[in-house]
């Protein structure tokens, strides 16, 4: 597709979402971010910074900031499940508050369990109205896992005692648009880790509709917002990895863009935490850095506006965007080659790694040819 | 002495063509250099000479070379298969096939080993045993490569890394993810190295017990055949 023709079809997607009504009429977006003293050249400063996130040419940031202005009619439903409100964290509690969180925290976000007022029955008569009121219009972001043992009761929400399972299969129903917030909603995370007593598993297997994943622990703000913008703007879901990832945040491994690369391909490694090659910006994969195996664009878009990141601040990655990275990418402050497996004997097999291993097996190997060799030379084999 | 000399008279056989030979000892050094630059990768140990210029490339030379060299591996893999599956000359090594499913060839050949029964007679070039290891091996092999190919599509996104791309990444996702894979690499590397520990002892074994040049035949075609066999 060429760019007047993307650039039309975005027109037309933003001026049919025009004429849907406002989730609140008195406030609109532009009216509220002269109002929190944002100036009309920081928004479009930020819809040009939206618009490199989203890959797309320069010359669409008009485009996207309008896309933004009229994300006032896409009311968001937020439900919080098995997890640790890390994600509503990352997107809600930046620096100093930014245009990515006026947008959600005082337009969209029609229910957000965090930060709203209501409390108890009241906060149940909420979800069910927003349900109600925008019925196939509404963007559905989950976060957290969904707990299925017990028949989903190790998460029992509310007044009426709802299972999180119920009422995220409920939402699910009449969604727009269904994004899994985070590793634990996309594939289970940390609580979904074996032995996973609360049975729990990511959204996508409790719902039969399409869910985009947008996993991190927790994923930045810009990855978030981005999916939203990247839905304002074509009206379908992106274009996703094998694991329904969109592809413009997740396409590319830590690694690929990794500001520590060369010193990776140099063979410059830190062998300690604190040593002189650490001082020197040395690669972190022997102190256990998990880039290589991780789909994310951290090493490119950072966290916190851009400030830093976990290898800028001289930890490695720890994979948090990749399915059962509690279970596959440890240790974490050791190379993949050191991960540990799960002890036999009762607990004889302890520290043992797939090197420990090898090694045993080929000192029994090493034993028996030995013994066999020994053997054959005094008791010949028969011919 | 005459008489000497006939009762150790023996006749040399084609035991392996030379298409044979090539692709067994290219596989071998294969084997080691992808062992020796794998544990490289999976845990460098070895430190770049410190240079002021940024022209170090210490790791990028060990993946640049495994990578080479496990396509070498691939090639000489899909040349065995066409060997073993296609070619005439090889035919004695599906006639080890007959041998394979013979339970009383498995029995025997275990007392040949246990230095209670004499070796059996076969039917093809592979006893059982032989015949169960070398598939074991081939299937370690075909698992390795495949973890391999999928790694490489992650280093290398044009060309081939491009084709590939899309299959691999569906082989991961039903792996369990990147770090599973490499994981799963590893595991079988492993298996590959007691493998050919194995290998290299039962090969020294029929060369030293079975009189008839076993070890011979890889390097010059030839083995010698007992009268009685």
């Amino acid at each position: 597709m060429n760019e007047s023709s993307l650039l039309q079809r975005f027109s037309e997607r933003i001026n049919a979402l025009k004429k849907l009504p406002k989730i609140q009429e008195n406030k609109s977006i532009p009216e509220l971010l002269e109002e929190k003293g944002f100036s009309r050249r920081d928004f479009m400063k930020w819809a040009s910074a939206m618009t490199a996130v989203l890959s797309l040419p320069a010359t669409f940031a008009p485009t996207v900031a309008e896309a933004a202005e009229v994300a006032d009619r896409l009311p968001i439903i937020w439900l919080h499940m098995a997890e640790c409100t890390g994600c509503s964290e990352s997107l809600l509690r930046t620096t100093y508050p930014t245009i990515d969180s006026l947008i959600f925290d005082y337009i969209s976000l029609e229910y957000h369990e965090t930060i709203m007022a209501a409390v108890g029955w009241q906060a149940e008569h909420n979800l069910e109205h927003a349900i109600e009121k925008y019925k196939g219009r509404y963007i559905l972001m989950v976060e957290g896992g969904i707990p299925t043992g017990e028949h989903g009761g190790y998460l029992t929400i509310g007044p009426h005692g709802q299972t999180g399972l119920k009422t995220a299969q409920k939402a699910s129903e009449d969604a727009a648009a269904i994004f899994a917030i985070g590793t634990c909603s996309a594939f289970g995370g940390i609580q979904a880790a074996a032995p996973n007593p609360t049975g729990s598993v990511p959204l996508s297997e409790v719902t039969h509709k399409p869910v985009i994943n947008v996993p991190g622990c927790p994923p930045s703000e810009k990855n978030i917002v981005g999916t939203l913008l990247h839905y304002i703007l074509y009206g379908t879901l992106p274009a996703l990895d094998a694991y329904n990832r969109p592809k413009w945040a997740y396409g590319l491994r830590i690694h690929d863009l990794c500001e520590r690369r060369g010193r990776f391909d140099a063979g410059e490694f830190v062998e300690a935490f604190g040593d002189s090659y650490a001082m020197d910006g040395y690669c972190l994969y022997k102190v256990g850095c998990k880039g290589p195996y991780t789909f994310n664009n951290c090493s490119r878009e950072r966290f916190n506006d851009h400030t830093s990141w976990p290898i800028q601040a001289g930890h490695g990655c720890i994979g948090c965007s990749e399915p059962d990275f509690w279970d596959t990418m440890g240790p974490y402050e050791e190379p993949l080659a050191d991960r540990l497996y799960e002890t036999v004997f009762g607990g004889l097999g302890a520290d043992a790694t797939a090197d420990k291993i090898g090694m045993g097996v080929l000192t029994a190997v090493g034993i028996g040819i030995a013994a066999h060799a020994a053997i054959s030379s005094i008791k010949n084999p028969k011919e | 002495m005459a008489n000497h000399e006939t009762k150790t008279l023996m006749e040399r056989e084609k035991e392996f063509s030379a298409s044979y030979r090539w692709q067994h000892w290219i596989r071998a050094f294969s084997i080691v250099a992808l062992t020796f630059t794998g544990f490289y990768i999976a845990d460098p140990f070895i430190t770049a000479e410190p240079n002021a210029e940024p022209t170090n490339f210490l790791q990028a030379y060990m993946r640049g070379w495994h990578e080479i060299i496990g396509w070498i591996l691939v090639a000489v893999f899909f040349f065995k298969a066409y060997l073993f599956l296609f070619t005439r000359n090889h035919r004695g090594e599906l006639e080890s096939l007959k041998d394979l499913t013979n339970i009383q060839v498995w029995k025997q050949q275990i007392g040949y080993y246990l230095l209670i029964e004499k070796h059996p007679k076969l039917k093809g070039i592979y006893n059982p045993i032989q015949f169960a290891a070398y598939a074991g091996f081939y299937l370690m092999l075909i698992g390795i490569i495949v973890t391999g190919l999928i790694l490489y599509v992650h280093t290398t996104h044009v060309g081939l890394g491009a084709m590939l791309y899309e299959p691999m990444r569906a082989l991961e996702v039903m792996m369990g993810g990147l770090a599973n894979v490499r994981e799963i690499h590893h595991i079988l590397m492993w298996g590959i190295i007691i493998f050919v520990v194995g290998h290299i002892y039962m090969a020294v074994y029929n060369a030293v017990f079975g009189k008839d040049g076993a070890m011979d035949a890889v390097f010059s075609g030839m083995k010698w055949k007992h009268e009685d066999h």
